[in-house]
């Protein structure tokens, strides 16, 4: 919890803001997936694109409130897709093409929810102003 | 003697800084709201004697005609008082391990800003009394 030196409204803007920070992180994840959903591999038989997970963990920040923050881009471990197309240069021995383990529904998805975070974040610090202000105002009385 | 010698001020005084810490402690779960395994905290209610009051909340009786004034509230040895959070999880538990559920953090935010302007116009009405007080006999 916040030590006395730092007023616990700062300590939750603080909080807030590394969210923002860190769901901004997990967006340029996420657009990276759906860039890559369709890279294939350079040589013929080779993996794709890998899908990647943003990884969350809380941190102490030094006004001593509990952040968090994007600590690991860890790889997803699913299966790859794979498709027929003997043509192909990405082709293996008996032709099928290894396609990246992503799937643009779920990418749309977390993209919802990492907006949805974002935005309750926007209105804590909305708020955590908002009681500043008003505690502020007292002075103009 | 300082404005927290009223009681009514430290009472006042020690609920916006309940208040103030709560929006703290929901933040650091709304923050966390993607965090795997993340347990929320939240605060125990506010009472007026942890509340960090000197003296008593009670009605002054001038005359022994006066009604008594029962009922009235007990302080706590005075002193601005923190509060120690507690894990309070939300109804629902992600498949994560997460028990943040972002509705309820937002109904408790809210909750506490609204309790928090009230008690910045609560302390506003008690300047103006005393502003009253201070104002010489006959003047508007």
């Amino acid at each position: 919890m916040a030590d006395n030196t730092v007023s616990p409204s700062d300590a939750a803007i603080a909080a807030a803001a590394s969210a923002l920070r860190a769901q901004q992180s997990r967006m340029r994840i996420i657009a990276e997936n759906m860039a890559n959903a369709d890279s294939v591999s350079k040589t013929a038989g080779g993996d794709p694109y890998r899908r990647q997970v943003a990884v969350f963990t809380p941190v102490q920040l030094p006004s001593g409130a509990q952040g968090v923050a994007m600590t690991r881009i860890a790889p997803d471990q699913s299966a790859f897709r794979t498709e027929y197309q003997p043509g192909h240069p990405s082709a293996d021995a008996k032709g099928y093409v290894k396609l990246p383990n992503v799937d643009p529904l779920m990418e749309a998805m977390d993209m919802r929810d990492a907006q949805r975070a974002y935005e309750a974040n926007l209105n804590v610090i909305d708020t955590a102003n908002a009681m500043q202000s008003s505690l502020i105002g007292l002075l103009q009385k | 003697m300082t404005l927290d010698d009223i009681p009514l001020f430290s009472a006042l005084k020690g609920r916006l800084g309940y208040l103030n810490q709560r929006e703290a402690v929901i933040s650091q779960n709304v923050a966390n709201s993607d965090t795997p395994g993340f347990r929320p905290q939240d605060l125990a209610p506010f009472t007026i004697a942890q509340g960090g009051i000197g003296g008593q909340l009670q009605m002054a009786q001038t005359n022994a005609a006066d009604l008594a004034g029962e009922g009235g509230v007990k302080g706590g040895p005075g002193g601005s008082q923190t509060w120690t959070p507690k894990t309070s999880p939300d109804s629902e538990t992600r498949l994560d391990g997460n028990q943040v559920v972002l509705e309820e953090e937002m109904m408790k935010l809210t909750d506490a800003r609204m309790n928090y302007t009230t008690a910045i116009g609560f302390y506003e009405k008690s300047l103006n009394m005393i502003q009253l007080a201070l104002k010489a006999p006959g003047k508007p």
